[in-house]
């Protein structure tokens, strides 16, 4: 009975909830195999916080004992004493035991969100690689810390102390109809007319649900525009219209609380009135007994003690149930993750036919609608392939098909000769190294994760492949060198400086395919030269794949392959490709015009061109 | 602004020292401003409405004091009167509760609105170099989700701690009347607990920044995990993957565990010396009618009353974690309430002529210094190119120019007038600053294009975007120039967002252009189209660019070279690559990656 509170958190509760049907159950669905082993500490945690709430009723008993010892007058020293000490014992017990409780049933939830992570993480790092492109930190941060860790409230408080406040109002029931039967009706009689109360005034709050939830994201989208324009608004000197909108919808929020409120207080206020008023519908019921001489004194005095407090562990369990639903929500979303079906692997090694990668009438499409229709062509061993063309042409779509980021829809990708799905995925990542456009580096020294690309490298290793990789000179000017730590916590390093690691890594790893995604895209000028020296030292006897927006840089390449609104629209040389005066002629043109202007007078405009 | 993202990186976000709270309290007190009346009704017929539940008690009293009388005979009028008083305790509960309920709400909502509001008008006022250097996204949840704690904490927190003192203190002023001993034991657990009870609160706001600190690390390696795992899978590496996971997860669970226990004592203990009180009052009240100092009424009255004095206050422990996630949101408001515009000119001077002067000029982002000393001038109509090795300070120069922070030593002139003594609307008309992410508004292009000029015409718009190469594009989307773009709206490429946002500036028609050249590659169509864009905006205009193309360095007037915040180089671009300076080596090193190309030695 300890802590129960009345929750009048209701406008937001409320509102999220009545949109969409919770799952209750999902959370402890999603759970539930990750306690094993931990079920018989779970369940002394259970018990353990049952005997507490059970040693928070001894002392109540021995108040009405010592009452009804003064009613009658026989109340010795000894017998108070008596009562006293077995009090003071139960309190210090009771709050014992509900520490051990809250300790054992903590160490339980830790252990079952130590082993979902772990699921967790196996499972994700068998979904096909597309997956994670689409997640931001913020959406990884979400599946792997904030919403496992909504489920503590679960294991820890949910089931300990749901379960003992249910044994409890069991209990308490009980004891009070075994006393007295028409007491005890005074007593729960107001409990279910208050709950039927919140239910009625939930509903009733609920019918503003669409209009809050619009006026909320109104409220929202009109503060992000706010702050994301502040820039824009500052520099034209206009922060009278962005500030208008943005404080019309905060008052349209406020309004519609107020609104919600009204519909709601009537009937919640009723309710939180009510329901811890158990004593005032004892009162006149023990009057009017007594009156009538059903009653005893001792008895009446009982009910008061016992009774006033009869609606706190069912308000406990009310609120329970309002986290749980605010909880499934993220608990389905972990189901969903779990029972995303892995990426299939054959886990063979098939004998290569050399590594040509040949794309063959490739289809493929993120959604229902198809970015690549058809694509056909061979990058050949030994050559450089380049894949050129206006952004969302889907050149970087194509590069992704070869290490498996993606399964075509139809058509087959493979390398030498065999289909990159039938070999296994250790032996297509043994085969291609890809150097992503956004790098990831991780939380380790700079030689960590050089030797990431192959991990029993020799430092001399590390230091040829960041030498390749035009990284040396860098890395040994930082005052700990290959030992400087990256992350978070660690040193910032620059766009150009940490695709030179990345290309470090992809030299280390030896593959004899490699894709390089726009890997100068982010580059400066400084470090454009030492980036573009890393990639020629790779290049040397492989088949090496670039996607390419700097055209100059792929000029030399044996085969230009220029994409088209997912088609292939020209294929062939640098000289050939110009000579046509076809969709890369034109990209040709319009890089070289690009390169020349000067910001002071060139005239030329491009865009009424067919 | 890469310069500023590294410098201000740096800064811990929550260096100071966790409030207790009752200063949150005092805090929030301060913030309710004209509406604390209100609040203070609100709680003041909250305390009612504990009064009435103690009405409710007080009739369960009488009802017993009257029954212990030897000559009493209890009947049906008797059993009537009490009734009514019962019922008088519920309907001042059902009314006090009603009134409170609705005075506080709407106070919370009034008050949410109107910081709100407060926060918004400030930070319209606030330099630019405050939002730059901020998350965009904390800002957005300060006034959202911040604000909402502290609203919540107004309508539900406050209240219930009022409604944790009202039925106690209403009960100890009754039993002082009845035994000053019995109310003092009643009291003594309460003094007690109440201290350990803050001191718990602000242990446990401590506790949890430090655990916050301390899975920091280990959260960011499993976050990382996940964001990683293609390059992982991509280097075959998942069992050391996994391995770390492992690691960071096991150390992520263990300080769990550790700070979880630590956590729990306080909170128990709160309970624990509170509840204290039963024993004493039983032992009290037995007591003192053993030695005949009080009747048994009194006796039975203060043993009847027992847990609805601590019942209320056990429910505090309900609102310790309310309570300090308010306070960590009103923290984090306070931040922007806080935070000072740059002072405006008393008497605001006009610039003759658009002439830019740097005058010995230092800044630094805090303590870091990035640029030193900087003295050149920009006569108008002429471009100006700052290049240098990154870090070198490039940015910031443009950045202080429109007063997105105020230098640190020195002056910046424009026609004379030092910029400080300009009106910031005066200023923000003589500048145009082009940003390398464009920002387009929910509205239709047309909105977007005349944002630059209020009065802009159909006919002025479009010469806009005919002259940023924005005109056919436009006229091809289904609705023209009344196209929705933003959130529900058309999707515009990158390319053509930028072309639109540079119709929007030369609209603007600024005296002064401010450009920080793109390093990031583009495709080579939407390039050539932004380049004639760009060189529609800048015609004519005085120009200072950071520039990272090669043709652009060389068409400067005047090129600036600096390093570590220094201008070590200054010039034309002949003079400059026929010395053996650094511009001279960076000059190398740019012509060598332009003709570099794969597969050619």
């Amino acid at each position: 009975m300890a802590d129960a509170a009345l929750t009048a958190e209701a406008p937001l509760v409320g509102a999220a909830e009545q949109s969409e049907r919770p799952d209750y159950l999902s959370s402890f669905r999603l759970i539930w195999p990750y306690l094993a082993g931990q079920r018989v500490k779970l369940a002394a945690a259970v018990l353990l916080a049952t005997l507490s709430v059970a040693l928070e009723l001894v002392p109540i008993y021995l108040i009405y004992r010592t009452i009804d010892a003064l009613v009658v007058g026989d109340l010795t020293t000894a017998s108070l004493l008596f009562s006293v000490a077995g009090a003071l014992g139960a309190v210090v017990l009771g709050y014992a035991v509900l520490g051990l409780a809250m300790m054992v049933s903590h160490l339980v939830a830790f252990d079952a969100l130590f082993r979902l992570r772990l699921a967790l993480s196996r499972h994700l790092a068998r979904l096909p690689l597309g997956h994670f492109q689409m997640r931001q930190s913020g959406e990884a941060k979400k599946l792997v810390i904030d919403d496992p860790e909504k489920l503590e409230l679960i294991i820890a408080h949910g089931i300990p102390e749901g379960i003992s406040a249910v044994a409890t109002w069991i209990a308490v029931s009980a004891w009070l109809f075994a006393v007295d039967w028409r007491m005890a009706l005074a007593v729960i009689l107001i409990t279910p007319v208050a709950f039927v109360l919140i239910v009625l005034a939930m509903r009733s709050g609920s019918r503003f649900a669409g209009a809050y939830q619009a006026a909320g994201q109104r409220m929202n989208a009109a503060v992000v525009e706010y702050v994301a324009g502040m820039p824009v608004v500052k520099i034209f000197n206009r922060s009278g219209e962005g500030f208008r909108e943005a404080s019309d919808a905060v008052s349209a929020y406020a309004a519609l609380e107020k609104e919600w409120a009204n519909a709601f207080l009537p009937l919640g206020g009723t309710f939180y009135a009510l329901v811890l008023s158990n004593v005032i519908f004892i009162v006149p019921v023990g009057a009017f007994l007594i009156a009538g001489g059903g009653l005893d004194l001792p008895t009446l005095v009982f009910f008061v003690v016992l009774g006033a407090n009869y609606s706190r562990p069912l308000i406990k369990l009310f609120n329970l149930f309002h986290e749980l639903a605010h909880i499934s929500m993220g608990s389905t979303l972990l189901e969903e993750v779990l029972s995303a079906p892995p990426q299939s692997d054959t886990g063979k090694v098939l004998p290569l036919d050399g590594h040509d990668v040949s794309f063959d009438d490739v289809r493929f499409g993120y959604d229902a609608h198809d970015v690549l229709h058809g694509v056909s062509f061979t990058a050949r061993e030994g050559t450089v392939t380049a894949l050129v063309g206006p952004s969302g042409s889907g050149k970087s779509t194509i590069a992704s098909l070869i290490p498996r980021f993606f399964d075509p829809r139809s058509g087959r990708v493979s390398i030498g000769g065999v289909d990159v799905r039938e070999m296994g995925l250790d032996q297509l990542m043994d085969t291609v190294a890809f150097v992503f456009q956004d790098t990831v580096l991780f939380t380790d020294t700079i030689a960590g994760n050089i030797r990431f690309g192959k991990p029993d490298a020799s430092d001399a290793e590390v230091e040829a492949a960041a030498r390749a990789a035009r990284a040396h000179d860098f890395i040994t000017a930082l005052p700990q060198g290959y030992e400087t730590r990256l992350g978070d916590l660690g040193r910032k390093l620059s766009g150009g400086e940490r695709q030179r690691i990345a290309i470090a890594r992809a030299t280390l790893k030896d593959a004899p395919v490699i894709v390089l995604d726009e890997a100068t895209a982010f580059a400066d000028p400084d470090n454009e030269a030492a980036i573009q020296e890393a990639i020629e030292a790779l290049a040397a006897g492989r088949t090496l794949i670039v996607v390419a927006h700097r055209l100059h840089t792929i000029r030399e390449a044996e085969t230009i392959v220029v994409v088209a609104d997912g088609h292939i629209a020209e294929t062939g040389r640098h000289d050939e490709l110009v000579a046509a005066g076809g969709p890369y002629a034109r990209l040709w043109d319009d890089f070289m015009a690009a390169r020349q202007s000067s910001l002071r007078g060139t005239p030329a405009t491009v865009e009424d061109r067919p | 602004m890469s310069d500023i993202e590294r410098t201000m990186t740096g800064i811990a976000p929550d260096a100071g020292a966790v409030r207790s709270d009752l200063e949150s309290l005092k805090r929030l007190w301060a913030l309710a401003g004209p509406l604390r009346g209100t609040v203070l009704t609100g709680i003041v017929y909250r305390f009612a409405q504990s009064f009435c539940l103690g009405l409710g008690f007080g009739t369960a009293i009488l009802l017993v004091t009257d029954l212990l009388k030897d000559d009493f005979t209890p009947t049906t009028g008797w059993a009537l009167t009490m009734t009514a008083l019962a019922s008088l305790s519920l309907f001042g509960q059902l009314l006090f509760g009603f009134l409170s309920s609705k005075i506080t709400w709407f106070a919370a909502f009034d008050l949410g609105a109107e910081l709100r509001l407060a926060m918004l008008d400030r930070l319209r006022r606030l330099p630019l170099g405050f939002h730059l250097s901020r998350n965009r996204g904390d800002t957005v949840t300060m006034l959202t989700s911040d604000m909402q704690m502290v609203e919540n904490f107004m309508l539900d927190g406050l209240p219930r701690i009022a409604e944790a003192f009202g039925l106690p203190i209403a009960i100890l002023i009754f039993l002082a009347f009845q035994d000053w001993v019995v109310a003092l034991a009643a009291l003594a657990s309460i003094l007690v607990a109440v201290p350990v009870y803050l001191k718990a609160s602000r242990r446990l706001a401590e506790l949890g920044i430090r655990r916050q600190d301390m899975q920091a690390a280990a959260a960011a390696r499993m976050i990382e995990f996940v964001q990683g795992i293609a390059v992982i899978r991509a280097f075959n590496r998942l069992a050391k993957g996994a391995e770390d996971f492992r690691a960071a997860l096991q150390t992520f669970r263990d300080l769990s565990v550790r700070m979880v226990l630590r956590l729990t004592l306080p909170l128990v203990g709160f309970g624990l010396i509170l509840m204290l009180g039963v024993p004493l009052i039983l032992f009290a009240a037995g007591w003192r009618w053993l030695g005949g100092e009080i009747g048994a009424a009194t006796a039975i009255t203060a043993c009847m009353l027992i847990y609805a004095t601590y019942g209320p206050l056990l429910s505090l422990i309900a609102v310790m974690e309310a309570t300090r996630m308010a306070d960590a949101s009103l923290t984090r408001m306070d931040r922007i309430l806080t935070a000072q515009p740059l002072p405006e000119a008393a008497a605001p001077k006009e610039p003759d002529g658009f002439d830019i002067a740097f005058d010995d000029l230092s800044f630094g982002y805090g303590e870091t210094p990035v640029l030193k000393r900087l003295t050149f001038t920009v006569p108008e109509r002429t471009m100006t190119a700052i290049v240098g090795p990154s870090g070198a300070g490039k940015s910031t120069v443009l950045n202080l120019l429109p007063r997105f922070w105020d230098v640190g030593g020195g002056a910046i002139r424009i026609g004379g007038v030092d910029i400080r003594e300009m009106s910031s609307e005066r200023l923000s008309r003589l500048i145009t600053v082009v940003f390398q992410d464009v920002y387009l508004f929910s509205g239709t292009i047309f909105d977007n294009i005349a944002f630059g000029k209020a009065s802009a015409t159909q006919d002025e718009v479009e010469a806009a975007a005919k002259a940023a190469q924005a005109h056919a594009f436009i006229e091809a989307l289904p609705d023209g120039y009344r196209t929705r773009v933003g959130e529900g709206g058309a999707s515009l490429s990158g390319g053509e967002r930028q072309r639109v946002s540079i119709a929007r500036a030369i609209l603007k028609d600024a005296p002064i252009v401010l450009l920080d050249e793109a390093t990031a590659a583009i495709d080579p169509t939407n390039e050539r189209a932004l380049q004639a864009a760009l060189a529609a905006l800048v015609a004519e205009k005085t120009l200072i660019v950071v520039a990272h193309k090669l043709s652009t360095v060389r068409a400067a007037d005047d090129i600036l070279v600096l390093d570590e915040g220094r201008i070590v180089e200054r010039g034309g671009h002949d003079d400059l690559v026929a010395g053996s300076g650094l511009y001279a080596s960076l000059w190398r090193h740019w012509t060598e990656a332009a003709n570099w190309r794969i597969g050619h030695k």
